[in-house]
């Protein structure tokens, strides 16, 4: 098995025909495809590419999980702490920006920030660009996109009951959330 | 009364004396100018001991041991750097630390001119080789603790050695990893590898930094006196091609005699890896 493990630098034999597309963990240096990281390089598609598990920073396109921290009618901050499905070490989190505008697809100037998150939501988003010095922008403007777990003003687990509305099993009092589309439903 | 008493650190008693040691005085009386060196031959380097993924917290580890050079490295991040500005590149930070017992004088736990100077020479081998490009407002934190210290030049190589293997057990892209070999000249010998007591009897020392999977330099440092012939046999920047270091090796100097060395050194790194990664 020790002959797949590739180090970094190490150039990766190719099969003939077309030269693959390059993903992650894989460079092309004067002709040669080498490695940049430790691992077996695989095929994804007509993707070369060395898988990582590691936490990585967020970039364009990844999906995030974090709690929301911050509220402000312009926007609300979360603190990102898993990326793309890999949770990121303690302490290493990094912080989001969920925009006005960014909140929902449809009626965006209408959209009050107060009435779609709380202080302490865990939000499932998309990170739209790497935004400002301090934060990245995430947008949650998509059905699956949202609050995935609240708690409510009494302290129990809400459930969505609409795409704006939970509800609190303990008072049957509705809150309103920018809540996102249960998987599998 | 006592100036400089810090009640916030354990303070040693009030009187001490340095601890005598026998094997230290032989050493000094042994070795004279013009002799050859001892122990081993010029061209020979400490043997070298590796080991990646020792801190459990760090993102990636390693810990090097060179006879009495032994230091311990850690990486942390990518984290989000949040005093810069906004960066499309990735910050590469790198922080040496000397244990106060690190040598033969105790280092008071302060940060000084030795420790950044060691700092730069290290994260200049490194810069070229992280591709930090990928990276974009990221940090890279890098802390050496030199544990044991014997020779300055020395530790910046292991440094770079352990500093190259732990980025590679952090998962961090690299173009390749990074060798590091030290030399002096004492008399008209160049020693590899030398240990404080040979640097201190040498005219002058150089240390070359490079990656020799992909046949580049970067970073030499020299200090001393050292003529250019010997620093360089220019042709042979990528002498780590197989020809090249044959057609060579009978006069192989300075940077050329580190080269040749990378090579045993990077199979060291590739094994300690690779035997992390099948553990994992």
């Amino acid at each position: 098995m020790s002959s797949d493990l590739v180090l970094p630098g190490q150039p990766i034999p190719l099969p003939r025909g077309p030269v693959p597309q390059l993903g992650s963990g894989i460079y092309s240096r004067d002709g040669n495809i080498r490695a940049s990281l430790v691992g077996i390089p695989g095929y994804e598609g007509s993707t070369l590419s060395i898988s990582r598990t590691r936490p990585h920073a967020p970039s364009s396109n990844s999906i995030v999980l974090g709690s929301i921290t911050r509220l402000s009618p312009q926007q609300a901050t979360l603190s990102i702490s898993v990326v793309d499905g890999v949770p990121l070490p303690p302490g290493e989190e990094f912080t989001g920006v969920i925009r006005v505008q960014d909140v929902r697809a449809t009626e965006k100037d209408r959209v009050k920030i107060a009435d779609c998150f709380r202080g302490g939501d865990v939000v499932k988003g998309l990170v739209i660009s790497l935004g400002d010095a301090r934060s990245y922008y995430v947008t949650t403007a998509r059905n699956d996109l949202g609050v995935i777990f609240a708690t409510s003003e009494s302290g129990a687990t809400m459930e969505p009951v609409s795409w704006q509305e939970m509800r609190c099993p303990r008072t049957g009092r509705i809150e309103k959330r920018k809540c996102a589309k249960p998987e599998g439903l | 009364m006592q100036s400089n008493f810090d009640r916030r650190r354990i303070n040693g008693p009030e009187e001490s004396f340095p601890p005598v040691y026998d094997h230290e005085e032989e050493a000094e009386s042994s070795w004279k100018p013009g002799q050859s060196r001892q122990g081993r031959a010029a061209g020979d380097i400490r043997p070298i001991f590796l080991k990646a993924g020792l801190i459990s917290q760090a993102n990636g580890s390693a810990y090097i041991e060179t006879e009495h050079t032994k230091i311990a490295c850690a990486v942390y991040g990518p984290r989000q750097s949040k005093t810069t500005v906004y960066n499309e590149n990735g910050r590469l930070n790198v922080e040496v630390k000397f244990a106060p017992f690190s040598c033969t004088r105790r280092r008071a736990p302060i940060r000084d001119a030795e420790d950044r100077s060691l700092a730069v020479q290290i994260q200049q081998a490194l810069l070229p080789a992280v591709r930090l490009e990928l990276l974009p407002k990221s940090t890279i934190d890098i802390f050496l603790t030199v544990i044991e210290n014997d020779g300055i030049e020395g530790c910046i190589a292991s440094g770079s050695v352990a500093a190259s293997a732990a980025l590679a057990d952090a998962g961090i892209e690299m173009l390749g990893l990074v060798m590091a070999c030290s030399a002096s000249t004492v008399g008209e010998e160049i020693w590899l590898d030398p240990t404080a007591q040979e640097a201190q009897n040498a005219s002058g020392s150089l240390i070359v930094a490079g990656m020799p999977a992909l046949g580049t330099l970067t970073n030499v440092w020299q200090s001393g006196r050292l003529a250019p012939i010997r620093v360089l046999q220019v042709s042979s920047v990528h002498a780590t091609d197989d020809r090249i270091l044959r057609a060579h090796i009978n006069h192989s100097q300075g940077m050329e005699a580190c080269q040749e060395r990378f090579v045993d050194i990077h199979t060291i790194v590739a094994q300690a890896l690779l035997d992390n990664a099948h553990n994992t």
